[in-house]
């Protein structure tokens, strides 16, 4: 009897036991990316590009002598420079870099109009949070990132020095190019897998005669669900991105080619999602339809089809779900190189795969990694819920 | 609601001819798959590979180093220690994940209140609904340190801590909903009267769960376990950061660095073409073969299981 209870507690004890661990993992994962990537989250960031941008400029050579007012810092390691009207302060870059950033810039400031060396001879103005990384003078030392904030203000101060050329730098680790490409595959994706997916979940559930045929074409459509994501990206670069070379101006992989393969990736989700949708409606319906005179093509597509619409929605919801988390298959299509210009004919990398090309560099950048994770944890967070308050609204009935 | 087509008018007739279109078309994806899959990755095997010579077929699914003399010159590839540790990891992976899952399943299914059930499933699907590679990301950041003091405690010298441990751990995870959902399924479908025979014939509640819930819906249960074990198989940005990408083996220390074969196809992306770029698609078949079989044999066993008390 007493070995029996012990069994009871160990065998109970094991349950609990279980399920804690399943909602441990979750709030592990949570808490991680949340305490590792919370701090990087700003506008900055969802704004910011990947690749810092330097510049080289010299200052306009109409520019006077002046003194400039300026506020008060709080911080110890701001530095003022009244002579030219900027503020700097001793910081550090996403890799952990010491660097010298702009602070504060006041109004007429010299390094608001300056001339970029480039082609372009355009004017330029730099800006808080840009990294100024090197100032050099005629006849003097040139003032180094290495050297710090406060000796770069200290020879900005002199009167003698003059400044010949100041290189400064829009820092990076920003997201914009990967948030863009990801908003992109999203809906170029779904404008394709959308009608597709919807218009063969019709076929299947109210055209296609029941037979061994439609059998065999459900089964292989089903068989996709099982195939890992990483052979659609084989998929991909032997049959879309060679489709797409030849059928638009793209010269190589590209968005396009991404696009298609997510299609493919999707259509088993949203198929199986509108067919159960499609199945729930009842008969009685399409036959009140069809009793009015409707033609069956009009029952389908003016009756059954909007019953459809909060199923849809949710094929919907799942499909952005998978976009954003897909890395494997779009690494192979559109590679991981991460840009900051996004165009459709050329390759770039999506959220997901902007993680796995940091994660894969040499020292991986875990912070910002967490960022985009939290970013993409918080999206598939709100998907769910969604799906959740579709399925109560409008397919529980009673509770 | 099915007509046959002759009943049709002439416009449904033409509905239905373009609908099958789509549904044909969405039916022969996995056909397109499997053949230019299998043309790409044959070349290697047939061609000479730009005055290289031939990969050597038999060498290459029984090899135990990838890539034998600098890489774009040679073509001695070896993946047969892929396939092992490929299955060796999934496998231990499963010995991991499958009790966790079943157990939290049984939990939601007869123990939780309908709240809390409630409650677990959304745990389920979140964990669900995860992408691999956030997955990865916290194999990297949470659990290499841990592995990493682990095995040097146990004097051990590993890689930063990747390996076949944290491959299995994040596999494991990963795995975990899969199994949970489809058990908990199977498990809140069984015949009720099963259990109230049991109760009625002075079983505990507790050995009713385990011995009679558990036993009737295993074949749900192992359906869960099979799904979970394909997903596995074929993870491979989540396994290529911990895995610690090995280019010979077969791996079977937990503490060493191994790799997979997706491991292994997602490492040197650089090429494009030529055999270094072919050769993926070679590991791709094998993949897809693995797959099939390890799906094929399992099946079978659960239909030999499943069978004994019915």
């Amino acid at each position: 009897m007493i070995k029996r209870k012990i069994t009871e507690i160990l065998l109970n004890g094991s349950v609990l036991f279980a399920t804690a661990i399943s909602i441990l993992a979750l709030g592990m994962i949570f808490f991680y990316v949340i305490k590792e990537g919370a701090d990087l989250l700003s506008w900055n960031l969802i704004r910011g590009n990947y690749h810092a941008r330097n510049y080289v400029a010299v200052l306009d050579p109409s520019f006077q002598d002046d003194t400039f007012d300026m506020p008060d810092f709080e911080d110890e390691d701001v530095y003022v420079s009244y002579r030219y009207g900027i503020a700097l302060k001793q910081s550090r870059n996403l890799a952990g870099d010491g660097v010298i950033k702009v602070a504060y810039v006041a109004e007429g400031s010299p390094f608001t109009a300056m001339i970029n060396q480039d082609q372009t001879k355009e004017m330029i103005a730099i800006d808080k949070d840009w990294v100024l990384s090197r100032i050099t003078y005629l006849e003097h030392p040139s003032s180094l990132t290495s050297k710090g904030a406060a000796s770069m203000i200290q020879d900005l101060e002199d009167p003698q020095r003059e400044i010949f050329e100041v290189m400064f730098a829009k820092e990076g680790g920003g997201i914009y190019g990967s948030l863009i490409t990801t908003l992109y595959l999203i809906f170029l994706t779904l404008i394709i897998a959308l009608p597709f997916g919807i218009l063969t979940a019709i076929y299947f559930n109210e055209f296609a005669a029941k037979n061994r045929w439609t059998k065999t074409m459900r089964s292989f459509i089903e068989t996709l669900t099982g195939v890992p994501s990483i052979i659609f990206g084989l998929l991909g670069i032997t049959v879309f991105v060679p489709l797409t070379m030849r059928l638009t101006p793209a010269s190589g992989s590209n968005l396009i080619a991404g696009a298609l393969t997510l299609t493919v990736i999707l259509l088993p989700v949203i198929i199986r999602t509108t067919e159960e949708a499609l199945r729930v409606i009842p008969d009685d319906h399409r036959f009140a339809s069809l009793a009015l005179g409707a033609n069956k093509t009009q029952t389908t597509f003016k009756v059954v089809l909007p019953q459809a619409v909060p199923g849809i929605l949710t094929a919907t919801f799942l499909g952005i779900g998978r976009i954003i988390g897909e890395s494997a298959a779009l690494i192979f299509v559109l590679g991981a190189a991460i840009k900051d210009t996004v165009n459709i004919y050329r390759p770039s990398t999506s959220l997901a795969v902007h993680i796995w090309s940091m994660m894969t560099d040499e020292p991986p950048n875990v912070a910002l990694s967490s960022t985009i994770a939290l970013i993409i944890l918080l999206i598939v967070l709100i998907l769910n819920v969604s799906i959740k308050w579709i399925v109560s609204r409008f397919y529980t009935k009673g509770s | 609601m099915k007509t046959k087509p002759s009943s049709l008018s002439q416009i449904d007739r033409v509905t239905h001819g373009l609908l099958s279109v789509f549904g044909f078309v969405s039916a022969s994806f996995i056909v397109l798959i499997v053949v230019f899959i299998a043309l790409q990755g044959v070349l290697p095997f047939v061609t000479d590979n730009n005055g290289l010579g031939s990969v050597d077929l038999w060498r290459f699914l029984t090899g135990t180093v990838w890539l034998n003399g600098p890489t774009f010159v040679s073509t001695a590839y070896g993946a047969g220690f892929l396939i092992i540790n490929t299955l060796y990891i999934a496998f231990l992976s499963l010995l991991i994940s499958f009790p966790i899952g079943v157990l939290t399943a049984l939990f939601i299914a007869k123990i939780a209140p309908k709240h809390l059930a409630r409650i677990m499933r959304t745990v389920v699907e979140l964990l669900a609904a995860i992408p691999s590679i956030v997955f990865g990301l916290v194999g990297v950041g949470l659990m290499l340190p841990y592995i990493y003091q682990l095995a040097r405690s146990l004097g051990y010298s590993s890689g930063a801590g990747s390996g076949t441990l944290a491959t299995v751990f994040v596999l494991a995870l990963m795995s975990i909903p899969t199994i949970t959902s489809i058990s908990e399924v199977a498990i809140r479908s069984i015949d009720p009267t099963l259990e109230d025979a049991s109760l009625a014939l002075g079983a505990t509640p507790t050995q009713t769960r385990f011995k009679i819930s558990l036993l009737a819906a295993k074949s749900g249960i192992f359906s869960g376990a099979i799904l979970a074990i394909g997903r596995s198989l074929g993870e491979a940005t989540a396994v290529s950061l911990v895995a610690g990408n090995a280019k010979s083996g077969p791996t079977f220390g937990i503490f060493d660095i191994t790799s997979t074969l997706t491991s292994t196809m997602l490492g040197g992306l650089k090429e494009t073409s030529g055999i270094d770029y072919d050769i993926r698609f070679s590991v791709g078949i094998l993949l897809m073969v693995v797959i099939l079989i390890t799906n094929f044999v399992l099946n079978l066993i659960k239909r030999k299981v499943g069978n004994i008390h019915d």
